[in-house]
């Protein structure tokens, strides 16, 4: 019964229904294609061929030669891969939670609809729209000691006006600082987080008197765990690229190498020594680093809400 | 006859109850004027970086640095503005982060769609594969792509031109993209696309009537930020692009760092210039990116 028919509004039809016939499956694997080909292609292969890059002497000039390990063991040496990988720990250690904090906080705090709400929402996520390069100039400029605005703010607060990006530990502050603002996304994950929070438990909590504080502390945010290791996982593994642009951009990696992290370190061994196996090599260590701290996110966050389920 | 043992109970504590739902209510109360507060707060927090940016974008070229907290300069210097596309060829920037962009953004939503809607239709096995597949590519780093993107770049001779910028929209710019089409795809009654293809209807079809149709918010989340990925864009150009005639935006951003290093009028200028288009995309999409009640519709249930 469904042939005839079949065959009918395939006379009938639009343009697209009167192509040659091919089977339904045929036509999702063609629809699916373009993707699979640039996942394989642009994302998969690119990143498993940088892995024997990193045993080789490269520079893009000649075939690459085979060194073993001797990019690891110059990587032990370089003072400043371990600098650079110092100032990335500390970036991660520091920025990473508080990012994460200020998403939870606006979304906790603008989660209903109201009309007030609903403007301040806007407003949280417009720093986010800055690109990139347009934002790391702004923050020189708001960092700046003689023009810019925050001194004079530090200075309204009675506190001592710095020289933010040119010392070293004042600018490590400085560019975990900038990067607490754009944290727009992390935000509209956790609203939508919490508007998956069900209500009866809310509610349930309420009846039994538990107060506004015990019920987020205790029902919310033990609910909103996956959520918060899913933006924890995300901003680690961007923060390979989140402070790339401002630590090239607004401090140049300096003043002495304080902001040169780990990426741009890279960068520069890629783009300007034309290093690459030693680049690929730092990456994949870089890599390793990332994923043991999000194996340790993993599982504090699940001890955590252990406490609350099972 | 309850009321009134209820205002008694509340008006005179007795019991340590009473005392614990008094303080109960007077939570609830400070947290309505503290909810106030910092609801101001962090409006005002969030928006001092844009009113610093404004403010020293029309501050006067040469003018000695201010001696108080300056929030509008004097005199207003709208002429930077001008200034700026006098010193580099921005229009022709902006032209070129424009292709970019119109290209970049309908092919994203295109190919991401197709891809989340197949993965919707696909047997489980298969559809696993590929989650998974997209979930290990969104956690590859970046820097591990640099190199071999610029090997395989140059071998398929896309280098130093626009389409090396705009190559990743055909296969719908990120996974995350993906995966927010086919979580969306899959929330629709499959019913629905049962009975099309009853109809005789193929899946092109079925994708372009049906599933788009019934997504609006999915595609007007992905257009965003497909749009802000690629508008913003600067790493790519860098890598890939040498000749000024392909520069966009950003990169005409930095070319006016370099030339004007603390020339902060100009540079704060350039940062709203290529800072506007994105602000203005955002407050048409905002409704559906931000104020989704049944729950921010992008991205959950």
């Amino acid at each position: 019964m469904s042939l005839p028919a079949e065959r009918q509004a395939g006379k009938t039809g639009s343009v697209l229904s009167r192509l040659p016939q091919i089977s339904y499956k045929r036509q999702l694997a063609i629809m699916l294609a373009p993707y699979v080909l640039g996942l394989l292609g642009l994302v998969l292969l690119p990143a498993l061929l940088s892995i024997p890059f990193a045993f080789t002497d490269y520079n893009a000039l000649r075939a690459p030669e085979w060194i073993g390990l001797r990019n690891f063991s110059e990587m032990l040496g370089d003072w400043l891969f371990w600098n650079g990988l110092g100032a990335s720990m500390f970036y991660i250690v520091l920025a990473i939670p508080l990012r994460v904090l200020g998403a939870v906080f606006l979304a906790f705090l603008l989660h209903k609809p109201t009309v007030s709400n609903k403007i301040n929402r806007v407003i949280a996520y417009l720093p986010t729209l800055i690109p990139d390069v347009a934002y790391a100039l702004l923050w020189l400029y708001i960092f700046n000691p003689l023009y810019g605005p925050l001194n004079w703010i530090l200075r309204l607060l009675g506190a001592e006006p710095e020289s933010w990006l040119l010392e070293p530990w004042p600018a490590k502050f400085a560019i975990v600082i900038m990067m607490l603002w754009p944290i727009g996304e992390g935000f509209v994950l956790m609203l939508a987080a919490f508007h998956q929070v069900p209500h009866e438990l809310n509610e349930a909590g309420q009846v039994d008197g538990a107060s506004g504080r015990q019920r987020f502390l205790h029902i919310t945010l033990p609910l909103l765990a996956p959520a918060i290791l899913l933006l924890l996982f995300r901003d680690t593994v961007l923060s390979f690229q989140a402070n790339f642009v401002p630590g090239l951009i607004t401090t140049l990696g300096g003043p002495y190498h304080a902001t040169r992290f780990l990426p741009i370190y890279i960068w520069q061994n890629a783009a300007e020594y034309q290093r690459f196996g030693y680049a690929a090599a730092m990456t994949w260590v870089m890599y390793g680093i990332t994923a043991s701290i999000i194996a340790l996110q993993f599982v504090v966050i699940r001890r955590w809400r252990s406490l609350f389920y099972d | 006859m309850i009321r009134e043992w209820d205002s008694e109970r509340y008006l005179e504590p007795q019991t340590d109850q009473d005392i614990s739902e008094g303080l109960n209510r007077l939570e609830r109360d400070a947290g309505r004027v503290g909810h106030v507060v910092f609801s101001l707060l962090v409006a005002v927090l969030f928006l001092l970086p844009l009113i610093w940016m404004l403010g020293a974008s029309v501050r006067k070229v040469g003018l000695p640095p201010p001696n108080q907290l300056e929030w509008i300069p004097n005199p207003i210097e709208l002429s930077n503005y001008a200034r700026i596309f006098e010193l580099l060829p921005l229009g022709s920037y902006t032209l070129n982060s424009l292709k970019v962009v119109l290209v970049a953004v309908p092919l994203t939503i295109i190919t991401a769609s197709w891809a989340g809607f197949a993965m919707s239709q696909i047997a489980p096995r298969p559809r696993t594969w590929l989650i998974v597949a997209s979930l290990v590519a969104l956690m590859v780093p970046v820097t591990a792509l640099w190199l071999t993107r610029f090997l395989i770049y140059k071998w398929i001779g896309v280098l130093d031109s626009l389409w090396a910028l705009i190559l990743p929209s055909f296969m719908g710019t990120s996974p995350l993209f993906v995966l927010l089409f086919y979580w969306t795809f899959s929330r629709i009654p499959g019913e629905l696309y049962e009975s099309a293809r009853l109809d005789g209807a193929g899946a092109l079809r079925i994708w372009g009537q049906i599933a788009m149709p019934l997504s609006r918010a999915s595609i007007v989340a992905v257009g965003v930020l497909a749009f802000v990925f690629f508008w913003s864009n600067f790493i790519d150009p860098v890598l890939y692009l040498n000749q000024q005639q392909n520069y966009t935006l950003p990169m005409g951003l930095q070319s006016l760092q370099q030339m004007q290093p603390t020339n902060f009028p100009l540079l704060i200028a350039g940062a709203v210039v290529i800072t506007v288009p994105v602000i203005i995309m955002f407050m048409f999409a905002q409704r559906f990116f931000l104020q989704e009640t049944r729950g921010a519709g992008w991205l959950g249930r």
